[in-house]
């Protein structure tokens, strides 16, 4: 089953390819970005939610080391970009987003919004792949916030976001300052969530099944092949895989995001019926997960990453045996799924990105938004763990 | 696996739930337990559950074994570890 979804996703691949190479090699960042998250189970709204919820960083240590990875490959690269820090150039493509009271506001939604729907974003791509119904419900709520924030967009743009500072790092200290302030700041942040899993108590590692010493090479690869498919992935590496797959995406073409593609869905399916919020202020000119107003084209190279996302949980996931159609059987889940991504896709829309395009790909660029979304994101999370904790 | 002399283990099917419901369900029934219920039986078919659950039950004073069911299931048995209240 799972040899014959790698076949598809390679025919796939063949077929954007003579398309146009950008699609090809959007697919293969959306599988590999797909497969490890399944993987690893690498979800962005457990590592804020967990230190809440039950002292345990787990997953926030693997998001702190993706992203010191990804800010060293991001440093290198953008002072390649703007050597000169002090003409006060952006780098063109890194997450620098205009920071202000949407980027706390969207951070603070979407960090409610993620915990009440048990995963973000991407989570929600990921666990769509490993047959979650309540995730499907979750993106289609994230798709209706999206377009709900489309229609609000001119009005935040008039008031605050044209007007708002972009702050880039290395104009104010230097690239070098810039990253050494950004990875004593991630060391700092790793310390204090260490703190608070010390205080919670005991923490088990995860149960492994005892393995016998291989005893020939095909036995060997055999332990390979079964600790890369199919026993779930250590955090760390996976944090540091996906902080590198990152840098790469970045320097083929832009940071990793996705939800202004999501957005272009969005508003395609509402120009279908006529709603469409009509023209964006402002979007053109902005990097990052910016609303995209629909062009009437339907592929795009964002279109087969996040497709790409999606199947390569689906594939990791057939081949780990840990597929299967997961049914809420208590109706409040789908409410919650549901309400959970609209307020994910409303802050998103406005802070122009999600824990991918305005934290994992923020932080690196030396943006001061991404530490700013972070704050407001864990805020936002221990509210709506608050929030679950009621919810029987 | 350890067999349990009492002939009913309370059992708690937290199949189809999303996360983090099998762990936080988990907890609510064994804060719940009465002092002569030794063990509970949890059916799952959340993968990180697998990994939240150990940790929380050892810190209410329980010990974790996972039994794979097959298509994606697992029976997790937690059992009171002997001479602790729990914390």
């Amino acid at each position: 089953m799972a040899l014959t979804a790698w076949a598809a996703a390679v025919v796939v691949y063949m077929a954007a390819h003579a398309a146009d190479t950008g699609f090809s090699m959007f697919w293969v960042f959306g599988l590999a970005f797909g497969f490890v998250l399944q993987r690893a189970r690498f979800c962005f709204a457990s590592a804020f939610r967990d230190i809440f919820l039950m002292g345990h960083s787990r997953n926030m240590r693997g998001l702190l080391l993706g992203l010191a990875v990804a800010s060293v490959g991001f440093g290198l690269v953008m002072s390649q970009q703007v050597p000169m820090t002090s003409l006060g150039v952006y780098p063109p493509s890194a997450n620098v987003l205009p920071l202000g009271i949407h980027t706390g506001l969207g951070g603070l939604l979407f960090g409610m919004g993620m915990v009440l729907a048990g995963g973000c974003v991407s989570g929600s791509i990921y666990r769509m792949g490993e047959g979650y119904v309540a995730s499907w419900v979750a993106f289609a709520g994230v798709m209706g916030g999206l377009l709900v924030s489309a229609y609000t967009w001119n009005w935040w743009w008039d008031i605050h976001i044209a007007d708002a500072p972009r702050i880039w790092l290395p104009h104010w200290i230097g690239h070098p300052g810039a990253l050494l302030v950004t990875l004593l700041a991630l060391a700092g942040v790793y310390v204090w969530v260490l703190s608070i899993e010390h205080r919670a108590g005991i923490v088990v590692p995860p149960l492994s099944r005892s393995h016998s010493q291989p005893e020939s090479v095909s036995d060997d690869l055999r332990s390979v092949a079964h600790s890369l498919f199919v026993k779930a992935w250590p955090v760390l590496p996976a944090g540091a895989v996906l902080g590198g797959l990152n840098v790469l995406l970045f320097t083929a073409q832009e940071p990793w995001g996705f939800t202004g593609e999501v957005s272009r869905w969005s508003v395609g399916m509402a120009s279908l019926v006529n709603a469409a919020p009509g023209p964006l202020a402002g979007v053109e000119e902005l990097p990052g997960c910016v609303l995209v107003p629909s062009d009437g084209l339907f592929f795009n190279h964002m279109l087969f990453l996040v497709c790409g996302m999606l199947f390569g949980s689906f594939a990791a996931a057939l081949g780990a045996g840990e597929f299967k159609l997961r049914v809420p059987r208590r109706t409040v889940r789908y409410a919650q799924s549901l309400g959970g991504g609209v307020l994910m896709g409303y802050g998103a829309g406005i802070a122009m990105g999600c824990t991918i395009g305005a934290l994992f790909s923020a932080i690196p660029s030396l943006a001061v938004n991404g530490w700013v979304f972070g704050a407001f994101l864990a805020l936002g999370a221990w509210l709506g763990t608050q929030m679950i904790q009621r919810i029987e | 696996m350890t067999k349990t002399p009492e002939a009913s283990v309370k059992t708690l099917d937290v199949r189809g739930e999303i996360c983090p419901y099998p762990m936080m369900r988990t907890v609510s029934a064994l804060k719940k337990l009465q002092g002569d219920e030794r063990a509970l039986e949890v059916v799952t078919d959340h993968p990180p559950a697998l990994q939240t659950i150990p940790t929380q039950a050892a810190r209410l004073g329980f010990r974790t074994e996972v039994e794979e069911k097959g298509a994606s299931e697992w029976l997790i048995v937690l059992t009171r570890i002997e001479g602790e209240d729990g914390a």
